[in-house]
């Protein structure tokens, strides 16, 4: 038998050098029990099943979801003596298991943040129509990653993603999809929306949307945020949080992106308003062309007629001045040897010879006597 | 990704709305109408062709977020 004296703290420190050691990190599942908040900063409670209670310790820092006694959980903590010699968990994160300890964590948490107007819908920003930089919080490996992927290439071109692929379940997914809101958001040219996506899983795998801290950092981000997490019927507090909401990963590609038939559809409808209009265009300017034509025409007709008129009239008035049309009616022409007509007593002598001539005879006649009429 | 210079199809949609809009206009003159029909129809054709032709870009970052930013 080693004979080395320790001193106390010595004792202390080689124990728990020694758990360290053999216990680096230990998962426990138990019960919560005795919960005490100290000055705010230090957590204290007992975890406790059928037979068994160990003290637990954690920072109130670390905690990310709310607890209260009688809430089951799991931990992951170092076990270690205290100063004083007592034995003790450290709790480096803690999470409810089971249905009950889920929805009462859900529930606690979701009326705090609520009452901080973390979910009001006057905070919710509309995301840009056409986002050409978009950054993706998911794990790659996961089917909500490929299934979002899928539903984007099918629908749009030209978005760049940014992925960051993290760990969606377990210990440590909440606190690394956190550390990446925070990278994008600190980006100097930041993505113009923020896509958190997974899939549908158990309530334990979805917990994780539910960390107070990962909330917050959603409700924080200067980004616009788009969360699609499990199955329609999942709603999580970073849903709550999020600007948009969408049921599932395939549902936020719908969301982000305009479906390029829909697009091309428009564009279509464009092309033929245009079209239309065109056509509008140059049967209205036809129309007021044959307008003018039809006036000028019949401005025409009205000249040519009036003309036509004058024409026939003087033609009329010439007829009657003819002198065969006076010969008919029973006047006749005198005229003297050398032809002129007979108009003055004085211009004849008696014996002198005249031609009469009347509409249907031509008599030679001599003069007997003359005198002025 | 699109240049810097090439419009968006955002911007060419856009373009093609105030072309439609131009047409709206009393008295509008044949062979501007003409000319702005064939703008029309070029930027609908070219937003067509883009959005056939466009691909997302998917980039996995390199950076790891099991450690705070």
């Amino acid at each position: 038998m080693d004979r080395t004296i320790l001193q106390v703290s010595d004792l202390l420190a080689l124990v728990n050098q020694t758990l360290e050691y053999a216990y680096p990190s230990v998962i426990v599942e138990g019960e919560v029990a005795s919960f005490q908040l100290s000055r705010g900063k230090f957590i204290f409670f007992d975890l406790k099943d059928d037979t068994g209670a160990v003290g637990c310790f954690m920072m109130a820092f670390s905690l990310r979801q709310p607890l209260e006694d009688g809430m089951r959980v799991q931990i992951v903590a170092q076990p270690r003596l205290t100063t004083r010699g007592k034995f003790s968990l450290t709790v480096r994160e803690v999470s409810p298991v089971g249905v009950g300890s889920i929805k009462r964590a859900f529930e606690l948490l979701k009326a705090k943040l609520d009452k901080e107007g973390l979910f009001d819908p006057s905070r919710k920003r509309i995301l840009p129509r056409i986002p050409k930089r978009v950054g993706l919080i998911a794990s790659i490996e996961s089917a909500g990653y490929a299934d979002f992927i899928k539903i984007l290439n099918h629908r749009w071109g030209g978005v760049a993603v940014d992925v960051a692929n993290v760990q969606v379940q377990g210990v440590g997914a909440a606190q690394q999809m956190q550390n990446a809101l925070d990278f994008f958001n600190q980006q100097a040219e930041p993505p113009e929306v923020l896509v958190l996506a997974r899939g549908g899983g158990s309530a334990d795998d979805l917990s994780v949307f539910n960390d107070e801290q990962l909330v917050r950092a959603i409700a924080g981000s200067r980004v616009p945020t788009l969360v699609g997490v499990g199955h329609e019927v999942d709603i999580s507090l970073a849903d709550l949080a999020a600007d948009v909401r969408a049921a599932t990963p395939s549902n936020a590609a719908q969301i982000l992106v305009p479906d390029r038939h829909a697009f091309l559809a428009e564009l279509a409808q464009r092309e033929r308003r245009l079209s239309e209009r065109m056509e509008g265009r140059v049967s209205e300017i036809t129309r007021l062309v044959n307008t003018v034509a039809s006036r000028m025409a019949s401005r025409l007709d009205y000249v040519l007629n009036d003309r036509i008129k004058l024409v026939t009239q003087a033609e009329l008035l010439l007829k009657q001045f003819d002198p065969k049309v006076v010969l008919q009616r029973g006047y006749s022409l005198v005229r003297d040897q050398k032809g002129n007509l007979v108009k003055d007593a004085a211009k004849i002598t008696p014996g002198e010879m005249l031609t009469i001539t009347t509409a249907r005879a031509i008599i030679r006649a001599g003069v007997i006597d003359a005198k002025q009429n | 990704m699109p240049s810097k210079t090439e419009p968006s199809l955002q911007q060419q949609l856009a373009e093609l709305d105030a072309v439609l809009a131009w047409f709206d206009r009393p008295d509008i003159d044949l062979d501007e109408a003409l000319q702005k029909f064939d703008q029309g129809v070029k930027l609908a054709e070219s937003a067509k062709a883009k959005l056939q032709r466009l691909e997302n870009k998917i980039s996995v970052l390199k950076q790891r977020f099991d450690q705070q930013v």
